[in-house]
């Protein structure tokens, strides 16, 4: 869905070079690549095309060997570690394959985790995580942990953490790969959802089935944008 | 059951060899806390366990005479012959007297420690002669033949070890005994004898004085049944009908029945006893830490492991193959550890043999013999494979116990962060600071406490002093005017020697080990006001020079000088303390006061001077003893002679010049104990010293280990949760939240270790008291200051770890999640 506004995301002639003993590996060569809010974008490709590099580099996780990133119009790729986590934690929500959630808090306290590095006071967390878990069907799990909950269930409590900080921006990078085909569904379902009550979505996945949940497609092959196609 | 088990052993070894930092570490901390506890059990072993040339140790005894309740003296006839014949509780007794003869006619003259013996002495003490006989009772009696006993040193020393020394004589003090025997190896009772000759003295018929003289030192040799508290309890009711008796010269005297072994290291109240009780016990507790950080870092493998060890569950083994293959991995590196251990032990041993706190004493060869027998052996054993069951148990238990296979085959985790086993390591690092808390405030508590000790003001200047003894042997110094013009003649001799500032004589040198005199004292015009009251002094015999050479500080009057002699009217030069128990609130100048013994009669001596307290007793150290120093020529004796030299150059350098001197004015007179003050001094708190320096090593020794131990566990955590680090990034994590993370983490196991530390070191610091000099058991200067120590220590261990945790990089962390 292209809004014709403003991108949110501007990648300019990005490159990722990676250098390992005498060996220079070139991840991602001159992407250009825009994102404008409310968009729907699956970034697909064959294993090692550099999928997870760019949205690492999207996701303020690393930095561009050369090359401009803006983020709402404001230059990101060269920002300290510290205003690199400030932005992070403020305009964009993850959400990983492997879910990450961590074994040893509550559903509630993993949800509650990146408004408390926000600096968020207690009050306004509860009420950002409550909405948040209400979102996603998980508020009445709020005090389990992890461990006693099935995939789908944690990786649905993984895009509750996502959305809580009410993110410019959410990254998903393969969220169904670590689930059966039935929770993957519904986890793209969930996606789908989010996105038409207006969330900005990017998301990494080599399955064409789940990329077709989106409205486009950026398809990258040797470190390189190869086909950006819009759904029908 | 135990077909495997060699297949076991292999894949340990093969394991082991897979990790070599982890082995490496592993072995250190546990040859590290084994090695202390082979040396420290060496010692214990040498000190305490080791049999001694006696038979049955454990059934002799010494009753030690007392006075005021604790300052031992040797004990009087007039006690040996009570017991003898009143006592239901000996099987056998007999007495001896330390005696020294200058041994002549057998190349330079020479000064040498003997005794005079009761046949029963020997007899009771069962020790058997390598060659010849002891004494038989025929020898023993008034008028016998002159025979001798003969050490085995002075049999190899002077006689090149023939056998045919039983025919030959040696000459004593110019007189010629018969050797009719030589003692086994080693044996050197009492006062490290090397000459015996019998006592031939018919003890009943001596005059009450010396009957009563305290110069003698009793055996007894305890009846079957009969323990050392029921003989303690006759012998003192036996003592208290003498005090009835002969009041005059019994009044303020006891007697403590204490064991042969305890006697002879000088531990009349247990305080070796003690010290090697707490180094025991703080070896052990170090030990305890050891296993503490050997189980962590097994714990930590075995979660890096545990999916091998489901593997082997899922593939049918029985939990106890997986304990058993666990344990014999375990088993292996305690028994490396032990070896390592052994060697480090036979390595600093030399090191605790010089801080040896037993020094100049009989037995000596067994006392001193640190060397690691069949018994450390066999204890090493048992630490060791206790330390790899200790330590490996509970690894071995948890990866033998896991449930839930198939899920942890297939790495279901899908979450960060939580890891089976951390509670343990946890539970462990607490455990570690805790304990460590313990052994360092102990440890604090007994270096203050040594500190203390050392920094006690003696009284006078102990550098560049030299000290030599010699003993005027009566048969050529009969008459007292010779033994004056002697000393006059070495102290002119000794002040014209280059380097030499200022000599003096006295019978006694400050703090020395040998036998120091002292003397009740009666003050005129003042009589206790308790009859009981005995108030005593050290007796000091001193030369014109001898308090200013030491350094003594006058207060007031003067010192003794050259006009002190035989023909003018006696002196006396007291200490504060005397002045003040004897003259409370008033001026001592011009006071009288004179020596009290029964059956004697002391003039009065007018107080001339007042110095400074000086440390001149060794075994009244930690108390303040009145001292007299009263002029030599003014009081005839026969106390050996101390020459006290301060110079200007390395006193050392003068041992020589000194020995010279002497043999210029006579050629047979002996010259012994050539030594520096500060020698002496260095070993006057040999037993704290000993205390003080391993309990601070252990203590520090346990600091390092719950140091590292925490840092392992730090470390391991940031590794384990390299993830979760990732994880806490990508959400918007500054370097201060993970940062404080770890530090969070760590601050909360050390407070949480600390707080138990605490209490158990209140605990054990009670135990403590009766070592401590002027430092209480529960100073809160220290437990504040070492608690400080550990927490800074603990703060840096967990600083390095959680510092390498801002390093992780959130996209290799994610990825590897």
């Amino acid at each position: 869905m292209n809004n014709g506004s403003d991108p949110l995301i501007r990648l300019n002639s990005v490159t990722k070079v990676f250098l390992t003993d005498e060996v220079e590996t070139h991840a991602l060569s001159g992407i250009h690549l825009d994102i404008r809010p409310g968009e729907y974008v699956s970034i697909a490709g064959p294993s090692g095309c550099g999928k997870t590099t760019l949205l690492s580099i999207l996701g303020l996780l690393d930095t561009p060997s050369d090359g401009s990133y803006s983020l709402k119009g404001h230059e990101v790729a060269n920002l300290s570690f510290a205003d690199r986590a400030r932005i992070r934690n403020r305009e964009i929500g993850f959400i990983f394959q492997s879910f990450n959630l961590i074994g040893d808090l509550t559903v509630f306290e993993n949800v509650e985790l990146p408004l408390t590095y926000r600096g968020m006071g207690a009050s306004e967390r509860k009420t950002f995580v409550t909405q948040a878990l209400e979102r996603v069907g998980m508020a009445h799990r709020a005090k389990h942990l992890p461990s006693q909950l099935s995939g789908g269930q944690q990786q649905r409590v993984a895009v509750a953490r996502a959305l809580a900080g009410r993110p410019a921006i959410l990254l998903a990078d393969e969220p169904t790969g670590n689930l059966d085909s039935r929770n993957g569904e519904a986890v793209m379902q969930l996606l789908k959802e989010l996105h038409e009550s207006g969330a900005t979505i990017c998301m990494v996945t080599h399955d064409e089935r789940f990329a077709q949940h989106a409205d486009r497609t950026v398809h990258l092959f040797d470190g390189r944008v190869v086909e950006d196609r819009i759904a029908a | 059951m135990f077909g495997g088990l060699w297949q076991d052993i292999r894949y340990g070894a093969r394991m082991l060899l897979k990790s070599p930092t982890y082995t490496a570490i592993a072995v250190a901390a546990l040859a590290l806390s084994i090695g202390a506890n082979t040396a420290v059990f060496t010692a214990a072993n040498a000190l305490l366990l080791r049999p001694l040339p006696v038979e049955n140790i454990d059934r002799l005894i010494v009753p030690v005479t007392l006075r005021e309740g604790f300052d031992p003296f040797g004990s009087p006839f007039l006690e040996y012959a009570a017991y003898r014949d009143r006592a239901h509780c000996l099987a056998s007794s007999g007495i001896a007297r330390a005696l020294s003869f200058n041994l002549t006619g057998r190349g330079e003259a020479q000064r040498i420690r003997g005794a005079s013996v009761t046949a029963g002495y020997l007899s009771t003490l069962g020790t058997k002669p390598v060659l010849g006989r002891t004494f038989l009772d025929a020898e023993d009696r008034p008028g016998g033949p002159r025979v001798a006993l003969i050490s085995y040193a002075l049999w190899q020393k002077h006689f090149g070890g023939n056998a045919d020394v039983v025919t030959q004589s040696l000459v004593l003090d110019g007189r010629s005994y018969n050797i009719v025997g030589v003692m086994p190896p080693g044996f050197d009772l009492p006062g490290m004898a090397d000459v015996w000759i019998p006592l031939q003295t018919n003890i009943d018929s001596l005059p009450l004085t010396e009957r009563a003289a305290t110069t003698n030192t009793i055996i007894a040799r305890l009846r079957p049944g009969v323990s050392l508290g029921q003989a303690d309890a006759e012998l003192k009711a036996i003592a208290r009908q003498l005090e009835q008796e002969y009041p005059a010269f019994r009044r303020g005297w006891t007697v403590k029945a204490v064991s042969l072994r305890q006697d002879l290291l000088g531990d009349l109240e247990g305080r070796v006893h003690r010290a090697l009780f707490a180094l025991m016990a703080a070896v052990a507790f170090l030990l305890l830490i050891c296993c503490a950080n050997v189980a962590n870092l097994q714990l930590a493998r075995g979660v890096a492991r545990e999916r091998e060890l489901v593997l082997r569950r899922a593939l049918g083994a029985a939990p106890w193959r997986i304990v058993r293959q666990l344990l014999a991995e375990n088993i292996l590196l305690s028994v490396i550890g032990g070896i390592a251990g052994l060697l480090l032990g036979q390595w600093l041993l030399p090191i605790l043999a010089s801080l040896n706190p037993i020094q100049g004493i009989s037995l000596a060869a067994f006392f001193h013999d640190f060397s690691i027998d069949r018994r450390v052996l066999i204890f090493v054993l048992c630490v060791t494979v206790f330390t790899g069951v200790a330590f490996g148990l509970l690894p071995a238990l948890k990866g033998a116990g896991a449930h839930e296979l198939m899920p942890r085959i297939r790495q279901g985790d899908q979450h960060t962060g939580r890891v089976a086993g951390r509670g343990w390591l946890k539970g462990l690092i607490v455990a570690e600071i805790a304990i460590a808390l313990t052994v360092l405030i102990c440890g604090g508590l007994m270096v203050q406490s040594f500190q203390r000790l050392q920094h006690v003001a003696l009284g006078f200047t102990p550098d560049n002093l030299l000290t030599t003894k010699m003993v005027l042997p009566a048969s050529k110094y009969p008459e007292y005017r010779q033994r004056v013009a002697f000393a006059d003649n070495v102290l002119e001799r000794a002040l014209s020697l280059p380097g030499v500032v200022s000599a003096g004589l006295t019978t006694n040198i400050p703090l020395e080990r040998e036998t120091a005199y002292d003397a009740i004292f009666d003050v005129e015009g003042r009589p206790p006001h308790n009859p009981n009251d005995v108030p005593i002094t050290s007796h000091r015999i001193v030369s014109p020079g001898y308090m200013e050479t030491l350094g003594i500080t006058l207060m007031r009057g003067r010192l003794v000088n050259q006009n002190d002699r035989a023909d003018t009217s006696p002196v006396v030069v007291v200490s504060e303390e005397f002045a003040r128990q004897a003259w409370p609130g008033s001026d001592a100048i011009g006071k009288r006061v004179r020596r009290i013994r029964a059956g004697q009669d002391f003039p009065w001596m007018t107080v001339v001077g007042v110095v400074k307290n000086v440390k001149e007793d060794l075994f009244n150290y930690r108390i303040n003893r009145p001292v007299w120093y009263v002029p030599y020529a003014q009081v005839e004796n026969d106390f050996p002679l101390n020459l006290v030299l301060r110079t200007r150059v390395d006193p050392t350098s003068l041992s020589a010049a000194v020995r010279d001197v002497v043999r210029a004015i006579d050629p047979d007179q002996p010259v012994s104990n050539v030594m520096t003050m500060n020698a002496i001094l260095s070993k006057v708190l040999v037993t704290e010293r000993f205390g003080a320096v391993l309990m601070g090593t252990l203590a520090i020794s346990g600091l390092v280990l719950a140091s590292i131990g925490l840092y392992g566990v730090m470390a391991y955590s940031v590794k384990q949760r390299t993830g979760e680090i990732g994880l806490r990034v990508a959400l918007g994590a500054q370097r201060k939240h993970v940062f404080a993370l770890f530090m969070g983490e760590g601050v909360r196991l050390t407070f949480f270790g600390l707080t138990i530390g605490l209490a158990m070191a209140w605990a054990a610091t009670g135990l403590l008291t009766s070592l401590l000099f002027e430092t209480p058991a529960s100073d809160p200067a220290t437990f504040v200051a070492i608690s400080l120590l550990l927490v800074s220590i603990a703060l840096l261990a967990c600083f390095l770890p959680a510092r390498r945790a801002l390093s992780v990089d959130p996209i290799i962390a994610l990825r590897a999640e």
